[in-house]
């Protein structure tokens, strides 16, 4: 059996607001939705709560091990990079920062691989710099579906701009659209 | 030199935001717009006065402002790193620029959000309000 589709969401300056938008457009997937927020682990958990005051799906804090389940919202913890196991599950680590930042949405988004019968998808939302431009290209080379916020709806159009730029972008939408775009794929 | 600390407010022993900014207009607007939705707010002119009282236990939303004479917003947060005094607050930068300033690169992780002046008030409130739930949330411990 293959693992649970999967969406992923990178964010960043921003993307609390532009989260908040988005999920209460969202019904209950058939897919895991992992988000990578650049935040610090002061407000991890507090970030969760707020998305799980606004969201049908539980949201939840990533732990090391854990399994993903179709239907549920997982954030990356402050402080640490998290990597997909064979897309089943979660590891934790330490290491030095990628792109100025841990959690990195290429460190995230570059640890999926491909698997038969298996549907993924990226996004990259508001935030400044260029993390998850690398990890969104190999998100397209495996085969997923790849989307970027718009500059109208951006709180500042830097990752999704260098998304773009890497011409492996299938779509770039505004905050309802990438929501309608969630549920004609996965719900 | 010891700049004003102006505040304003419902309950003058908590204030929930800090405007720190070196423009006085700014700065009254700000008070004044938080005050009338209900929001205790206290406002300092530069990093000096915001470092102190967070020394002396400010916790809260912190609208700091980028450009400042003295140390800037970027340096003021560096200060509050190096110094421990992140915990128990959201920070938000009020700029100007369209374009971010690079150094943000750096304070990603810290920086919650960004708010372009000129502001729409409506707009402001919603975010500060935004903040504010945060901040409850991440004082609680929820």
């Amino acid at each position: 059996m293959p693992p649970c589709s999967i969406v992923m969401i990178g964010a960043s300056t921003g993307g609390l607001k532009v989260l908040e938008e988005l999920f209460p457009r969202l019904p209950v997937l058939n897919a895991a939705v992992v988000i990578v927020q650049h935040l610090t682990p002061l407000i991890d958990q507090a970030f969760v709560t707020s998305l799980a005051r606004v969201s049908r799906m539980p949201v939840m804090l990533a732990r090391e091990g854990q399994t993903l389940q179709p239907g549920n919202v997982f954030l990356a913890p402050g402080g640490l990079h998290l990597h997909l196991v064979g897309n089943r599950s979660f590891h934790l680590t330490d290491g030095e920062k990628v792109n100025s930042v841990r959690p990195s949405i290429d460190v995230a988004m570059k640890s999926l691989v491909s698997c038969a019968g298996q549907r993924v998808a990226g996004v990259i939302l508001t935030g400044m710099g260029s993390d998850g431009a690398a990890g969104i290209s190999h998100i397209k080379q495996l085969g997923g579906v790849t989307i970027a916020q718009d500059q109208k709806t951006s709180v500042i159009y830097g990752m999704p701009k260098a998304a773009a730029e890497t011409g492996m972008i299938d779509f770039i939408l505004g905050t309802e659209k990438i929501a309608d775009k969630l549920v004609t794929l996965f719900g | 030199m010891t700049e004003t600390v102006r505040f304003r407010g419902p309950d003058a022993q908590s204030p929930q935001v800090m405007v720190v900014d070196d423009e006085e207009c700014i700065r009254e607007t700000m008070l004044k717009l938080l005050d009338s939705f209900g929001i205790g707010a206290l406002t300092v002119a530069g990093a000096d006065d915001c470092l102190r009282l967070l020394r002396e236990g400010f916790r809260g939303v912190i609208l700091m402002d980028v450009m400042m004479p003295g140390k800037d917003g970027w340096e003021t947060i560096r200060e509050m790193e190096k110094e421990g005094l992140m915990q128990g607050n959201i920070i938000s930068m009020l700029t100007a620029m369209d374009v971010p300033d690079e150094r943000l690169e750096g304070l990603k992780e810290t920086v919650l959000d960004y708010i372009l002046k000129p502001f729409e008030p409506s707009e402001l409130i919603v975010s500060v309000r935004r903040y504010l739930k945060l901040l409850d949330r991440v004082q609680s411990g929820a």
